[in-house]
């Protein structure tokens, strides 16, 4: 199985949370994460989600391929930001040249305070963001993610669309990497050598073409049995599990309301702006 | 959908969003948008209420089990194959990635309606983004549940003459639009990449002409031959415009980016690349169902 949700039960203070809160509260740190570009408070929030990925008990086996993906493609994001000096026109616009390469002829590299700061605060405002995300699979039980959605005001059928999408996971990728395998062993290749663009696009039909429709036709079987135990007959329908907020949800969705509030008046009052220390700034 | 309070709760929801976006340019200082920004936000909201007065009344907005089935299995489909793909980035401001999963949700549409392509594109992308380990990007999200919710407005023509007789007029529509990105590109060809040193919009001008040619030729040819085929490439080229033009100039707001920015920088290599999954691959998977529900007599 080429890949399922990591959730494992682990009986964290963090899991013990019910998820509708823990989403709110989600939502509320990278809206005020999104708010923020002073370095100082955005260390802050790094500390905050350190703190959360802590108390989830996660290991680097199992989150090992996050970092593997996220941390390269955000070093190189933020790589190109700091080496052309652009993406931050907006949150400065007087540079001061740090130290310059001579390159060829009259060309030369600069990098100036303020690139190397607005990169750094780049990266650790994708990093917070990215880590709030990657906390929700590997705790959050795929099963609660319907009545989670529910409880979040989403209708009925579409919280049991976004059940049935989350639990389907695994199922449909593994038949996606049977049918890989499949047209391997018969000599399918994704990239071909020599094919053009419009060749190598059609190149993938053998993979997307009988795992799409090998899961449609699937889908019926689901249709009838949804049919058959009266799906819809009522307008409202009750669900398995059954969450209920307790004091330490109340709690951290105050807490995320908090941090908001203070981020959006603190910004309104012209803080937390991009920030680059004096003392680097040479005279 | 239809009926009085449905239109209310269309003009709430662009009055809300009116607000809401009024009051984070307050937080952000005034920076985020621009005036481009707000007439973009207009001719957004116009939108939405032409596409509501031409389709509020259809059958096409209903849900019933086959619905909510299909609207996981597209969601889970398309969150999957991006996921595989989600490494491969293309040049660009953002997470970008190259993405012949698009034509899921616009398959999703054309098979089951607007309300499936949509779920199967936003919800997908949240599965996609959540498995590669991305985090949430809302805008996004919007940007390609659109992108399976513009095809599949063609339901809402029941017969294949009126089928025909729309597309031929959204194929002008996407071809007037694709051309108009080829004569920007010609018209400002030194506006440089925001971030990729040397990259100018001129470089776009060959690549979009031959995808705009390709796409104007390509449903020409099959309005005559095979209409299906035609409205599968049109309506899927005018969900991936609309989509990935969303996102992209959502941007604006989001991230403050210039409309040169937005455009050079994200629709672009989005809306391009997209563009070419969704002639190739949307034909064939279509026609791929329809051989197999022909053979199950579903």
């Amino acid at each position: 199985m080429i890949v399922t949700w990591s959730y494992k039960e682990r009986d964290t203070i963090i899991q013990r949370l019910d998820p509708r809160a823990r989403i709110i509260f989600m939502f509320l740190s990278i809206i005020s994460v999104i708010e923020t570009w002073d370095l100082r408070v955005l260390l802050g929030w790094l500390l905050l989600v350190a703190l959360a990925y802590r108390l989830s008990k996660l290991t680097w086996q199992e989150t090992r391929r996050f970092w593997m993906i996220v941390i390269p493609i955000i070093t190189l994001l933020v790589t190109i930001t700091a080496l052309t000096g652009r993406g931050g026109e907006e949150a400065y616009q007087v540079t001061h040249p740090l130290f310059s390469v001579p390159l060829w002829g009259t060309h030369r590299f600069t990098i100036s305070a303020e690139q190397l700061f607005f990169a750094m605060s780049q990266f650790v405002r994708m990093l917070v963001m990215a880590t709030f995300g990657l906390l929700i699979p590997f705790t959050i039980h795929p099963a609660y993610y319907g009545v989670t959605f529910k409880g979040l005001g989403l209708s009925d059928k579409f919280a049991v669309a976004t059940d049935l999408a989350f639990r389907l996971v695994p199922t449909v990728a593994k038949d996606f990497q049977t049918t890989l395998d499949a047209q391997r062993a018969r000599g399918y290749e994704l990239e071909r050598k020599g094919a053009g663009l419009f060749q190598q696009v059609k190149n993938l039909a053998p993979l997307v073409v009988p795992v799409t429709i090998g899961t449609i036709l699937g889908g019926e079987d689901i249709i009838d049995a949804m049919d058959l135990r009266a799906f819809g007959a009522k307008p409202k329908r009750t669900w398995i599990v059954e969450l209920h907020y307790e004091r330490r949800d109340y709690v951290l969705i105050a807490f995320g309301v908090l941090l908001f509030v203070v981020t959006t008046v603190a910004r309104v009052s012209g803080y937390l702006h991009f920030w680059v220390p004096s003392w680097i700034i040479p005279s | 959908m239809g009926g009085q309070s449905t239109l209310t709760k269309v003009i709430g929801a662009i009055i809300t969003t009116l607000v809401v976006l009024f009051l984070v340019n307050l937080v952000t200082g005034g920076a985020k948008a621009s005036t481009v920004g707000w007439i973009l936000y207009l001719v957004g909201a116009v939108i939405v209420l032409v596409i509501y007065f031409f389709f509020a009344n259809k059958p096409i907005w209903e849900v019933g089990t086959r619905e909510v089935v299909m609207m996981a299995i597209g969601a889970v489909l398309y969150g999957i194959f991006s996921w595989a793909t989600n490494v491969i980035q293309l040049p660009s401001v953002s997470f970008v990635s190259l993405r012949p999963a698009v034509a899921i949700p616009i398959f999703m549409g054309l098979a089951f309606g607007p309300v499936v392509g949509f779920f199967s594109g936003a919800v997908g992308n949240i599965i996609g983004d959540a498995l590669t380990g991305w985090g949430v990007f809302p805008v996004w999200d919007l940007g390609n549940g659109l992108m399976g919710m513009i095809p599949g407005l063609i339901l809402a023509w029941e017969t294949q003459r009126e089928r025909r007789r729309v597309t031929e007029r959204v194929l002008v529509i996407v071809g007037a639009i694709m051309l108009l990105f080829v004569i920007l590109t010609v018209l400002f060809p030194n506006v440089e990449h925001p971030w990729m040193e040397g990259m100018r919009a001129g470089q776009w001008t060959l690549g979009l002409l031959i995808i705009t040619i390709v796409l104007v030729a390509v449903g020409w040819f099959f309005l005559r031959k095979s209409p299906d085929i035609a409205v599968s490439v049109i309506w899927g080229s005018l969900g991936v415009i609309v989509g990935m033009g969303f996102a992209s100039l959502a941007d604006i707001w989001v991230n403050g980016y210039s409309l040169a920015t937005a455009i050079i920088g994200e629709f672009l290599p989005a809306a391009a690349s997209d563009l070419v999954f969704a002639i190739i691959l949307v034909p064939i998977l279509y026609g791929a169902y329809e051989a197999a529900r022909a053979q199950t007599g579903r």
